[in-house]
């Protein structure tokens, strides 16, 4: 920095706009380190006192967790979609820390739900408690979506993203590849793959997640693409071009948050498709399984002709209302979380800002109820 | 507003009225409130007059246009009485209306033009689909109202066969605007509603369509509302002027009262913050402070806050209306003082233009110094567009929009350009070609010497790198809503290129450094600001944000797009004082692209600059500000001056210097001098010939591309090719 000029404020200012940083940030107040305050220009500038890394990560903690879980904990149906989702995380993690395993024979055969306390949701013909049988296989159900729905997005977004922000040939090949995967037919090539690869996927749900979306990222990437041709266009991305900003900082820092509500819906969506095609699987016997899950503990209640007794419905309908409820709180999850990416909305919630809204938004709000 | 009526009868003249509106109010109920975006307003429009209403974005005007016709959109709610005399029949007392009454009065007695021509047609039906569906919808016969149709087209001088069966995209902007007002006319209203009929157009167009309002005015015997937040366009046609300020009017009165001899603060501030072109500089100032929030606005006077005068009165007492003399009402306690404490810019011309001027030399910049380097220097440049070509017409040759072609111009150190011209001209392509966000077709750009596209390539001779380039040259967007990323809070944006630049500073320092410049730039408190979204400023605050963005990259050049043109009127010369003030921090050079000529001779002559008029793609003319507004050579800088509305009631309607209201399309340009088509002075060789850039003999740094700047050219022996279009030429004036 070379500019000289006058200094905007005098010494006294200075003073009072720098103990108003200090109490803003008690934070530091821990770690002082006194550096030179004499300063020629605004663009010269810089603080007394060092970061310390406690500062970083409040900051990062006020970003990244706390307004997030104020904004959605002020909807319902987020609230719901939040909840279900928790206690699908914590049967998958905790609940078989106190569920026990089940085995064959350790209670009588098809026991209705809550007949004995000791197997509430009944138990199936050969015995096996239901209870231990959902919630065992929950962790084993929660791996497969999150990396089916981890694989799905983040190639959709990686792909896309970058094809629409670079245009081109490298538009034309990645755009080219996406068609390849859109017009695969990926139901019938999940079923062969599984049985290709059955040693490599049996005992493994992450592989089985992945197996699964295999094929289903393309239309999100397509997706993806045309919004960010729209999107590199806006004055903003030119000033970041301007200033000389790396490509993969402006595609990922810039744009994509503004696609975020529908890549979270995606993500979501991504998730109950793993669910349904993977019971789906089961429940045809295609894809090999050691311990029992819903696909197949819905296979076996098939095989028993389970939906043609009535005192065997419960077998079909514990592992379907599993299956109902994880779907549902995706879903809700899914659709409330774009609250957290809308920046008016997430001003509305955060710490730090409180104090200042209010006066600033006035304007705006106005124009917008006033369509200007 | 408190009417006091014992010193004010709001009927002066009753029986004469079309429209007497009485205590209207919009409410809107917000999570913070009750937000009142019209309040109390009282207002008589009198049977064919043009009433301007002038006012600033959030002022309500718009609000006032949806009220006449009890259109306010949910979940806004419409209090007061809005009365319509038809010319026969009993008063109308329109927001008692049901569903069918409103149908008839709308568009049929009351009628409205909409701001944005562009999306007020549907884009997938012809323009006679349109109208037909308008004369469907009020029953009218469809071919007498399909022939009436015509007619008016007629008169805007439109080809109603082309227009008619043409979709939106065919037509320009101003064919859209023009038939969009031939759409509100089909129905034959009372009142003609214009929501900023011209905003988005150019100038010369605005200009055209401002005189045929006069035209239709007349010829369909209308009362016109022309609702503008630009004084000065509708001082040449308004009979009567209003002036709303925070919901309401604070002075309504005749055009020529209110222009000369106004009686309100707010009215006479504004009219001095407004940049023209013949006040001297040092008399335009911007008005303090801005308006109010709709939930909040201040007890008593509204204005109090901003207004130099304001006494205790005026924090406690609604002022009620003054009468002013004649039919003039100001709205404002001490509006005779207010005459003499506020002296307007054409009565300090007669005092003294000041010694400030003085020192604004020509010697002042760089640029006069026929020695220095330039800084950045364009040589030929051509920025050629090809257009998307079909899968069909894969044989043919492509369609090339010239955007830029064969421009030379040299930008030196602490230098300030200002490229002019109407949209589509070119001027943008050319300052991000100039900035290197661009790349030219051909010529070259260079960079202290260095031809900057090469040194990106990777052929420079070392000696500068591209991020050394990148960094020198900046860009300030026309649209400041959209420059800065709404997801990113300010001191994530600013922190960008410090992040990017200045790898040694940690969080804190950034955050200090921000606070300080945005202090620097006067938001202050500055905390409340950096950690606030961009919705959550105003325009003329996120304008500052993306200016000091730019800023801290320390550059040499900035490239501003159109700044101020998104702001209020009367924020317009803050942020400009505001920038030329930053340039002599920084030593930056400014290349400003403007369509405005006042807001361009504002700043080249502030700074010592120049001004470059651009028309389809070529710098026709460049110089010095004085120059370039009192002794412009080439004819198209001559239409420009003479399409910017002037204040002042003096409005000498000379000879429109166009032929052609619309531009040439820019796929297909003119041969020989670009301008010919439209120019009024055009003669044979200009269809054949294309005039370089010649010297003004009196004037070094003065430059046109025309012939007629020539003496001896061959240009005053060829034949003048205007006679034949002597119809249209009638037409414009």
């Amino acid at each position: 920095m070379t500019r000289h000029s006058e200094t905007p404020t005098d010494d006294d200012e200075r003073m009072d706009f720098e103990d108003a940083i200090v109490s803003d940030s008690e934070a530091s107040a821990d770690e002082r380190i006194e550096t030179d305050g004499g300063v020629g220009t605004p663009f010269e500038v810089v603080s007394e006192y060092e970061e310390t890394r406690r500062d970083r990560y409040r900051k990062l903690y006020d970003a990244y967790v706390h307004a997030p879980i104020s904004i959605i904990w002020r909807d319902w149906r987020a609230r719901i979609g939040f909840t279900i989702v928790a206690i699908y995380l914590l049967m998958g993690t905790v609940g078989p820390l106190f569920v026990e395993p089940t085995s064959v024979t350790e209670g009588p055969a098809l026991a209705a739900p809550f007949e004995t306390m000791e197997y509430p949701l009944g138990t199936d013909n050969q015995g096996r408690d239901l209870l231990s049988q959902t919630v065992h296989s929950t962790s084993t159900i929660l791996k497969m979506v999150l990396s089916g729905a981890v694989f799905t997005v983040g190639i959709g977004t990686i792909i896309g993203s970058i094809a629409g922000y670079k245009g081109g040939m490298t538009d034309t090949v990645l755009s080219s590849i996406t068609d390849v995967f859109i017009n695969i037919p990926g139901f019938p090539l999940v079923m062969v793959l599984g049985l290709m690869f059955d040693d490599q996927i049996l005992g493994n749900p992450f592989a089985i997640g992945v197996l699964l979306s295999i094929a289903s990222w393309g239309g999100l990437a397509r997706a993806i693409r045309s919004q960010m041709l729209t999107l590199r266009e806006e004055s903003f991305v030119e000033a970041s071009q301007a200033m000389g900003i790396g490509t993969s900082t402006i595609v990922f820092k810039e744009i994509v948050p503004h696609l975020m509500p529908f890549v979270v819906i995606n993500l979501t969506n991504a998730g109950r498709k793993v669910i349904f095609e993977a019971v789906a699987l089961y429940y045809l016997g295609i894809l090999p399984f050691q311990d029992l899950n819903w696909g197949s503990i819905l296979n076996q209640a098939y095989g028993a002709n389970a939906h043609a007794r009535p005192d065997a419905i419960h077998w079909f309908l514990v592992p379907m209302f599993a299956i109902v409820f994880i779907s549902v709180g995706l879903t809700l999850l899914g659709q409330s979380l774009d609250r957290v990416f809308n920046p008016r909305v997430r001003a509305r919630h955060e710490k730090t800002t409180a104090d200042v809204e209010g006066d600033g938004d006035g304007e705006t709000q106005t124009q917008d109820a006033m369509g200007v | 507003m408190t009417v006091s009526e014992t010193d004010y009868q709001p009927e002066p003249k009753q029986g004469d009225s079309i429209l007497e509106i009485r205590n209207a109010s919009v409410t809107f109920d917000m999570d913070r409130g009750e937000s009142r975006v019209l309040d109390d307003v009282d207002l008589d429009i009198e049977r064919n007059e043009i009433l301007g209403v002038v006012g600033e974005s959030g002022s309500g005007k718009s609000m006032l246009a949806s009220a006449l016709l009890d259109a306010i959109v949910d979940p806004g709610v419409l209090y007061g009485d809005i009365t319509y005399h038809p010319p026969d029949g009993s008063p109308i007392d329109i927001l008692d209306l049901d569903k069918q009454g409103l149908k008839e009065l709308r568009w049929e007695e009351i009628s409205m033009v909409f701001q944005g021509a562009m999306s007020s047609f549907n884009p997938v039906r012809k323009i006679r689909t349109h109208f037909v569906e308008t004369l469907d919808a009020h029953d009218y016969d469809i071919d007498e109202g399909i022939e009436r149709t015509e007619g008016i087209l007629e008169d805007l001088y439109l080809d109603p066969d082309r227009v008619l069966d043409s979709y939106p995209h065919e037509l320009s902007g101003g064919m859209k605007q023009r038939a969009l007002i031939a759409l509100s006319l089909v129905l034959e209203p009372e009142v003609l509603v214009m929501d900023e009929p011209t905003a988005a157009l150019d100038l010369l167009m605005q200009r055209s369509i401002i005189s045929l309002i006069q035209e239709i005015k007349e010829e369909y015997d209308l009362t016109i509302v022309f609702i503008t937040h630009d004084l000065p366009l509708v001082a040449d046609i308004a009979d009567r002027i209003g002036v709303l300020y925070a919901f309401e009017f604070v002075e309504l009165g005749p055009t020529g009262e209110i222009l000369e001899n106004a009686a309100h603060p707010y009215t006479r501030l504004l009219l001095k913050s407004t940049p023209n072109l013949e006040a001297p500089i040092e008399t335009m100032q911007p008005v303090e402070g801005s308006a109010p929030d709709p939930v909040n606005v201040p007890s008593g006077c509204s204005f109090h806050r901003r207004c130099p005068l304001a006494t205790q009165e005026c924090r406690d007492v609604d002022p009620g209306p003054y009468d002013a003399g004649g039919s003039h009402v100001s709205h404002c306690h001490h509006w005779e003082s207010a005459r003499e404490e506020i002296p307007m810019s054409y009565d300090l011309k007669e005092i003294d233009t000041g010694s400030e001027s003085a020192k604004i030399g020509k010697g002042d910049t760089a640029s006069r110094t026929a020695s220095a380097e330039p800084v950045v220097s364009l040589d030929d440049v051509e920025v050629h567009f090809e257009k998307e070509k079909g899968f069909l017409d894969m044989f043919d040759e492509p369609d090339v929009v010239e955007a830029v072609d064969g421009v030379s111009m040299d930008i030196y150190e602490r230098d300030v350009v200002v490229l002019v011209g109407e949209s589509g001209c070119g001027k943008t392509t050319l300052g991000k070609t100039a900035v290197g966000l661009q790349e030219p077709t051909g010529g070259s750009v260079n960079y202290r010497g260095h031809d900057i596209w090469d040194v990106k390539a990777g052929d420079g001779d070392g000696s500068i790198s591209w991020d050394e380039i990148r960094r020198s040259l900046q860009i300030v967007h026309q649209d400041p809503g959209s420059a800065l990323n709404p997801h990113r809070r300010v001191k994530a944006s600013l922190e960008a290129p410090l992040k990017r630049w200045n790898d040694d500073l940690d969080g804190n320092d950034r955050k200090q450094r921000i606070l300080s410049l945005l202090e620097h730039v006067g938001m202050s408190p500055p905390e409340d600001y950096i950690d606030r979204y961009p919705h959550q400023l105003s325009g003329g605050e996120q304008q500052r944000v993306a200016l000091i963005r730019a800023m801290l990259m320390n550059p040499d050049v900035i490239m501003a797009d159109e700044p101020v043109s998104a702001l209020d009127v009367s924020l317009r010369v803050e942020m400009m004082d505001l920038m030329i003030q930053l340039q002599d921090t920084f030593n930056t050079s400014y290349l400003f692209v403007s369509h405005d000529l006042s807001n361009a001779r504002y700043i080249a002559e502030k700074t010592g600059g120049r001004i470059g008029v651009v028309y389809l793609g070529r710098l026709v003319e460049i110089g010095p500000p004085d120059e370039i507004i009192h002794n412009p050579q080439h004819p198209y800088t001559k239409a420009l001056c003479w399409a910017t509305p002037e204040l002042g009631a003096d409005n000498d309607d000379d000879e429109s210097p166009i032929r052609e209201i619309d531009i040439p399309d820019p796929t297909n340009p003119p041969s020989g001098c670009r301008y010919h088509t439209r120019c009024a002075k055009a003669r044979e060789v200009c269809r054949q010939q294309d005039p370089g850039a010649f010297d003004i003999p009196d004037d070094d740094l003065h430059e046109a591309a025309c012939f007629r700047v020539l003496d001896d050219h061959e240009y005053w022996d060829s034949e003048s090719i205007t006679e034949e279009d002597e119809l249209v030429a009638q037409g414009d004036d």
